[in-house]
């Protein structure tokens, strides 16, 4: 493995057409939990190939069995119930979970899917999981009596899972928190929560942020209690590297730099400036290229194309900065 | 005093019988079905809502906008100059909407909303509301603007688009329309040009309700008192708000409480909401207070909503000392 400019994605890829129908299946009671988690792990193969295939250095395990990355945990978590249809935007409509009790976690919620995706590659795996924060500004909170209660007693959770992953061998866990910026008044909670999430972790974690006006939380956002930020750098036009001009950027970098929200394809010269604008702020060591967000939305080929450019490029950037002293360009340290 | 609603009535609910509009739209994305079959689908769930509304006893109601993708989208497509951009996060909701984009002049006819209005005017004998995107905040929605070169021009160009819809409402005949300005809460450094903004709707000569949700109008309840507006709608849940310890800075303007949190689950008990109301009663006199959940029942599963408007008439009648 190379170690400069490592590559990656953000966590989630689309569900295979056939995984799709026994997720229907399953839910109308046509088909076991045993059939469904064996197509689960099937699309898990698949995903883990095509990652080795493309070449990407750190890998995921694709998310093939959640559905979204709260209501995954609400349903495996105690405290939480179903809630019902909310709309997100356009006709696309979630069931936002409701906290209506006292947080517990009565089993490992991502482990054995970790398990199995790492003993199906030599290249690590990331472990994945979703905020204390986000998992409140995400849910209604009936139960605690503020927020901040809620957010605490969510960490609580959160951090025993973080540890079983790091106990069963995961290098990097990653814990997202894309609601950080909800209310930027806030922060000091979402630090205070995450930092009860990674107090005891060796592990290299990383956070992953996105939509939403991250310039509200910076500088603030460089106290999160993580090594590495993953931002979406490519849909905002690499506008918040402006902000790391005033308040020098801290933390490790994964740079998105090929959008996941549009189906046409950057250019891997276009996808190299992302990486070489990066650069001007963190050292290739520190900087990680990747797709601005998950891929869940984008199709298998749209994906192992988008991921395609970011490999390309990040292997174009380290092709100039071992030439030597490039003459217009400068080299970071 | 009066019960009412604002903003986006949910579309759909949990019940397999409540996806109507859910199903018809998916079906037009494929275009399995017109654009007419489309609107029929539209129009039930229209027709549905004013009925639940009605049901539930809110004396002033509106159309539910069922047909607003979002807060700026109506707008946003029918006005000339004007695109739609990529999906944001809406204020602090897990709910997303599509950013104007501002490629010219912005022009319109001001009959956007008047072919809606005519058909729920048509469905209902209640009182019906209209509803615009307060120009300051599809002013600061705006992801890019390619025609004006500061924010106040932006507005004021805005204003005045709204103003000309606002008139196209009081003549298809709207006597009350809501200005919903999250905007003008979020951001009280702007407080002077919202002013200047609000100048230009109410010359179009429509009672209008400044409905500013999301944030607690707290620091603003003075500025507020001097808008050229009818109603003000001030959010008391979302946020901590002391707004009831000095309400009475609003005297002059009728008060649209929002006693019932509309983005939460948890349920107010109808005593909790009748406090804070006689609070409110006394301070300003019953001619001069309206309650409302905090902001658009959308942001709620829809059996909640209907819960909320229960708890919401129920609270309002026994502040008013109506039996329940």
């Amino acid at each position: 493995m190379t170690d400069v400019l490592l590559t990656t994605t953000v966590g989630s890829f689309g569900k295979p057409e056939y995984l799709q129908t026994a997720r229907n299946a399953f839910s109308r009671g046509k088909l076991s939990e045993s059939e469904l988690t064996e197509l689960e792990r099937k699309a898990t193969r698949e995903w883990i190939q095509r990652q080795e295939e493309v070449g990407l250095d750190i890998l995921v395990d694709g998310e093939m069995y959640r559905g979204d990355m709260v209501a995954y945990f609400a349903d495996l978590l105690e405290g939480f119930r179903n809630g019902g249809l909310v709309r997100s935007y356009g006709n696309r409509y979630y069931h936002k979970p409701i906290i209506s009790g006292k947080l517990k976690r009565p089993n490992p919620m991502t482990v054995e899917w970790f398990t199995y995706a790492q003993s199906l590659t030599r290249k690590p795996v990331k472990g994945m999981l979703t905020g204390p924060y986000t998992m409140l500004d995400w849910s209604f909170n009936e139960a605690y009596p503020t927020r901040r209660d809620a957010a605490l007693a969510l960490a609580e959770v959160i951090r025993q899972e973080a540890e079983d992953l790091q106990a069963a061998g995961a290098q990097y866990i990653q814990i997202d928190e894309p609601a950080i910026h909800a209310r930027p008044e806030e922060i000091g909670i979402a630090i205070e929560a995450m930092g009860i999430v990674t107090q005891n972790l060796k592990a290299k974690t990383i956070s992953h942020i996105c939509y939403g006006d991250f310039a509200a939380i910076y500088p603030e956002v460089l106290d999160l209690p993580v090594d590495q930020l993953d931002l979406a750098m490519a849909n905002y036009e690499y506008r918040w590297l402006d902000l790391f001009d005033e308040h020098p950027f801290t933390k490790e970098l994964a740079i998105g730099i090929v959008d996941v929200h549009k189906h046409e394809l950057e250019s891997v010269a276009e996808a190299a400036e992302g990486i070489r604008k990066g650069l001007k702020y963190v050292s290739a060591d520190r900087l990680y290229p990747h797709p601005d967000c998950g891929l869940k939305t984008r199709t298998v080929d749209e994906t192992i194309a988008k991921c395609r450019v970011v490999v390309e490029a990040a292997k174009q950037v380290r092709a100039e900065l071992k030439a030597p002293a490039a003459p217009t360009r400068e080299v970071p340290a | 005093m009066k019960t009412t609603v604002i903003g986006a009535f949910p579309k759909i609910s949990d019940d397999p019988t409540g996806q109507e509009l859910r199903r018809a739209l998916h079906r037009h994305d494929r275009k399995e079905v017109d654009d007419e079959a489309l609107d029929v689908a539209f129009d039930a769930t229209t027709r549905a809502a004013i009925a639940e509304m009605e049901h539930a006893g809110i004396d002033v109601i509106n159309d539910g906008q069922i047909r607003w993708d979002d807060l700026c989208a109506a707008f946003a497509r029918a006005w000339g100059g004007l695109s739609r951009g990529p999906l944001e996060r809406f204020y602090d909701n897990n709910t997303y909407y599509r950013q104007p984009v501002i490629e010219k002049a912005i022009t319109t006819h001001g009959r956007t909303l008047v072919g809606d209005y005519k058909a729920a005017r048509a469905m209902t004998k209640k009182p019906l509301k209209g509803a615009v995107c307060g120009p300051l905040t599809f002013a600061t929605l705006t992801a890019e603007d390619r025609a004006y070169k500061t924010l106040d021009e932006r507005t004021l160009a805005i204003a005045d688009a709204t103003a000309s819809e606002i008139r196209g409402l009081g003549a298809a005949g709207a006597t009350l329309v809501d200005v919903e300005e999250p905007a003008l809460v979020a951001r009280p450094d702007l407080v002077p040009l919202a002013r200047r903004a609000y100048e230009r709707l109410a010359a179009a000569g429509v009672p209008l309700a400044l409905q500013a949700y999301f944030f607690s109008a707290d620091r603003i309840l003075d500025e507020l008192a001097s808008f050229p507006v009818a109603q003000v709608g001030i959010d008391l849940r979302s946020r901590d708000s002391k707004a009831l310890d000095r309400i009475e800075a609003l005297k002059g303007k009728t008060v649209v409480l929002g006693v019932v949190d509309a983005r939460n689950t948890r349920l107010e008990s109808a005593s909790d909401v009748a406090r804070d109301i006689e609070r409110a009663l006394r301070a300003l006199g019953p001619e001069h207070v309206w309650v409302a959940p905090t902001t658009g029942l959308e942001y709620l599963p829809h059996d909640i909503a209907s819960r909320k408007l229960a708890v919401l008439v129920e609270g309002a009648r026994a502040a008013a000392g109506v039996p329940a």
